[in-house]
């Protein structure tokens, strides 16, 4: 893995926390999309040796801060992401993008699910959920994220 | 949190972790601020004379105003000393702006500009121009996050400021609607009332406006009346606010008080 690589996958995560922090009008709250695991996801396939379950840590705990969330609730979803990724990539990479985008539907709105029973057992009032809308955009946004961040990073690394 | 509860030091680690999210979110306001700079720069020179104009004539009214208020807080303080209360001093204030809204759609919470570099603590009343707004509930060092009086996990302490009758206004979730709870049939609370913090739990200073009561239901054979009443600060618009340092603001009363047994 080289060095300028490297820079760029941490850029990659910088603007995704940012994106993460922006907010959307109220009409598409819930279509938030998971940011933060797109970009983890194209770092994990390019490189599945470097980037292991120890990012689970730093980003887990950042996203906690950020969202207020229960402080390790995101840790365990990071590191259930990158863990289901370090056994599936060998298969990723026969899949096409379509493909690779409905695994990353189904992994999303795994956490998602985790993610709301952690909240329906700390808060009293159950509410309206979408859990499915996170889920939806963050495989839409896939295709854009495969070119982005694991087409140039596998460049930068055979260049 | 419960885990954040039993285990304090993990407060210091969401407060470190805070410096290393820290420049993501001051990056995610720049467009914002240029958004404002820019709306700042362009306004029309007539409209800003003619803003001038507004603004200096409510300045008059208010100044008018304040001129009586030092002298009725002096009688009041005179009439406290009197009856050997204690005195209620003006509080200091902190100005603040609204960074972001929280995207969780759970919960009814808003970031602000100012942490614990400037001193802001956990509990802390915020206020904006027009009635108190919420609390403070978590701080990072260069943001903190508030939680606002329409959330649906949270109650406020509060009076009719007519009679002095003693309610609790609970958020519903929706940012223009407070309940009242425990109101009884015969309480005398009427539409237009307007409710102010109670100071009672200890949290909030005596005597900001919080909500003006909207709709009374007196429903026979419940024991409580369904009263609806509007928050007074603009949840949804304010964008500065208000941070209160005042003595009693944010104390967390005995725990033997509110921990249930068992």
């Amino acid at each position: 893995m080289k060095l300028h690589s490297i820079a760029y996958v941490l850029l990659a995560l910088f603007v995704a926390f940012v994106l993460e922090h922006f907010q959307l009008p109220e009409v598409i709250d819930w279509f938030q999309p998971a940011w933060v695991m797109l970009v983890v996801t194209a770092a994990v396939l390019a490189a599945p040796s470097v980037f292991g379950l120890w990012l689970a840590i730093p980003l887990g705990l950042m996203l906690d801060v950020e969202k207020n969330t229960l402080l390790g609730l995101h840790v365990i979803l990071v590191v259930m992401h990158i863990y289901l990724l370090q056994l599936l990539y060998r298969r990723m990479y026969l899949f096409n993008v379509l493909q690779q985008s409905a695994v990353l539907f189904l992994m999303v709105l795994a956490e998602q699910i985790i993610h709301y029973w952690a909240m329906a057992v700390m808060r009293e009032d159950m509410m309206p959920v979408m859990l499915l809308a996170p889920a939806l955009t963050s495989a839409v946004l896939w295709p854009w994220m495969y070119v982005l961040v694991y087409r140039s990073l596998q460049r930068m690394e055979s260049a | 949190m419960w885990v954040d509860n039993q285990y304090s030091w993990l407060e210091s680690v969401r407060y470190g972790v805070g410096y290393l999210i820290a420049p993501a979110r001051q990056t995610a306001v720049v467009p914002l601020s240029i958004a404002e700079w820019m709306s700042e720069n362009a306004t029309l020179r007539r409209e800003l004379l003619k803003e001038n104009k507004i603004l200096a004539a409510r300045n008059l009214v208010l100044e008018r105003k304040a001129q009586r208020m030092a002298s009725l807080e002096a009688e009041n303080m005179s009439l406290r000393e009197l009856l050997s209360a204690s005195d209620q001093v003006d509080d200091k204030v902190l100005v603040t702006s609204v960074t972001a809204v929280d995207p969780d759609p759970y919960t009814q919470q808003i970031i602000i500009d100012k942490g614990g570099r400037d001193g802001v603590f956990v509990g802390q009343p915020v206020l904006d121009a027009y009635g108190l707004l919420g609390q403070v509930i978590d701080v990072l060092p260069f943001s903190a996050r508030v939680l606002m009086i329409a959330d649906s996990n949270h109650a406020v302490p509060v009076q009719v400021n007519r009679n002095g009758v003693r309610a609790i206004a609970t958020g519903t979730g929706a940012l223009n609607e407070l309940e009242l709870i425990y109101v009884p049939n015969t309480a005398d609370i009427k539409v237009g009332d307007m409710l102010v913090s109670s100071g009672l739990g200890e949290r909030y200073p005596k005597g900001y406006p919080v909500a003006t009561v909207s709709s009374i239901r007196n429903t026979p054979g419940e024991s409580f009346a369904t009263v609806k009443a509007e928050p007074t600060a603009k949840l949804d618009r304010s964008r500065h606010l208000l941070l209160v340092f005042t003595d009693e603001a944010g104390r967390v009363p005995p725990e033997q008080l509110w921990r249930n047994e068992g």
